[in-house]
């Protein structure tokens, strides 16, 4: 752990130290965390269109996956722009030692998705944008740090270790954006299969954080 | 803060709220169970994780230099950086959520009596699958036995209540269903004060049929 500590990045122009740094001493070094990172402290607009060259394409992949009732054909466009917006508005809110980039990102681009189907969808005037449900991530522990850096790198490796029939289910849910009962019709499968193959995946992918922990109204 | 709750949303269900495909009202428990519960939030942290690398590993889409000069542009037509406006949490003696949907509603929800011991303030959702109140369980009161017509979600957001299978403190979250039958009683220290929301109870009126069937989900996002 001490090896790591803080290796310093210096931005050319402004010659400030400029890096993500974790109080345990772990640094967030991905290229796409340091970028935000001078996009938020900097304003630069160039760290700025390297993210956006990297994340529109990908924004607009997830926008096109949801084929839900109101989305209209230039949405995924729209919401290319939209998030990208809310990325330079918001990127000094960015703290590399809570969350990646990638991550920072994908629930900025999931709240946007969300309150656009709304919008789209919805006549009624809905009092809440879905930024209101959201918690920031927890204060940050140094155990907590490490664990949720070792986290996004186990994810990373077991993603693609996955079998299929598991990711594909996955896919459906967070890039489609469809429930487990949509998913089961889609694929034909009892919804059972569906939620067991859910369950199978989320137990790989280590989500549950207290292993003993059992819900007594965890009725289906 | 009271100690952690003991009753959580299911993981299915955080995973539905993680990829946003959670129903609006259950969204708004689930918010409000995550404001009190640590666990829950690390979880959800986890489940947002996936999510991201999924996206990041998808096949990425072209997307035309138009549309960055067109971000660049109305970047450049913002006014000039002020200080970067905090981030308005309401900080009241609710949930987040909870505050907005009092303090945006177009009019102020008001209390009323359901019962002897039992006070109501329904809260203004935009959403007519369920309905989304505040109850109040004075204390020591007792709610009239009921069953439920269809899922109703509940979380304590002060004081604490019991039924026959157990006591639930702040932050508890907890689910009925229809069948189950139930007689919440207040504590006798206080008043109790939950979030809930009810399933719309099947009506015929819809000419589309809408709620004719609840087992068909339209996303009404």
């Amino acid at each position: 752990m001490h090896k790591e500590i803080a290796i310093l990045v210096n931005n050319k122009t402004t010659n400030k130290p400029n890096v993500a740094v974790l109080k345990s001493g772990k640094k967030r070094d991905d290229k796409w965390s340091l970028l935000l990172t001078e996009v938020g402290k900097d304003r630069s607009r160039k760290a700025f269109m390297e993210l956006f060259k990297h994340f529109a394409p990908l924004l607009k992949s997830f926008a096109q996956a949801n084929r839900h009732q109101g989305t209209l054909p230039g949405m995924a466009e729209d919401l290319v722009q939209e998030v990208m917006i809310k990325v330079w508005q918001k990127a000094a809110g960015f703290n590399p030692e809570k969350a990646s980039a990638t991550t920072w990102i994908y629930t900025v681009a999931r709240n946007c998705r969300i309150d656009m189907l709304r919008r789209k969808s919805n006549t009624q005037h809905l009092p809440l944008e879905n930024e209101d449900f959201w918690h920031e991530p927890d204060e940050e522990t140094p155990v907590s740090l490490l664990r949720q850096k070792r986290y996004e790198e186990h994810i990373k490796n077991s993603l693609s270790q996955l079998p299929k029939e598991q990711d594909e289910i996955l896919r459906k849910v967070y890039l489609e954006g469809k429930s487990h009962y949509e998913a089961s019709c889609e694929l034909d499968l009892p919804l059972g299969t569906v939620k067991s193959r859910v369950r199978l995946a989320l137990q790989k992918l280590q989500v549950l954080v207290a292993a003993d922990y059992k819900d007594e109204f965890n009725h289906e | 803060m009271s100690k952690n709750p003991l009753h959580h949303p299911t993981t299915e269900m955080l995973l539905e709220f993680a990829a946003g495909t959670l129903d609006t009202a259950a969204s708004i428990c689930v918010s409000a169970h995550l404001h009190f519960c640590p666990k829950c939030r690390a979880e959800l942290q986890n489940l947002s994780v996936i999510g991201a690398h999924l996206m990041a590993e998808t096949q990425s889409e072209e997307v035309d230099d138009a549309l960055l000069s067109a971000v660049m542009e109305k970047i450049d037509a913002m006014p000039s950086e002020t200080a970067h406006k905090q981030e308005a949490t309401a900080e009241g003696a609710y949930p987040n959520c909870v505050e907005k949907l009092i303090s945006n509603a177009p009019r102020a929800p008001v209390w009323k009596r359901l019962s002897k011991s039992v006070n109501i303030a329904r809260l203004f959702t935009g959403q007519n699958k369920y309905e989304v109140a505040l109850h109040q369980i004075c204390a020591g009161g007792k709610t009239p036995k009921h069953d439920h017509n269809g899922t109703e979600y509940t979380v304590v957001l002060q004081g604490c209540f019991s039924d026959e299978r157990s006591v639930y403190n702040e932050g508890d979250f907890i689910v009925r269903k229809p069948g189950d039958v139930h007689q919440p009683m207040g504590a006798n220290n206080g008043d109790c004060i939950c979030l809930s929301a009810l399933e719309a109870p099947i009506k015929v009126t819809n000419p589309f049929g809408f709620f004719l069937k609840p087992f068909l989900r339209i996303n009404p996002m």
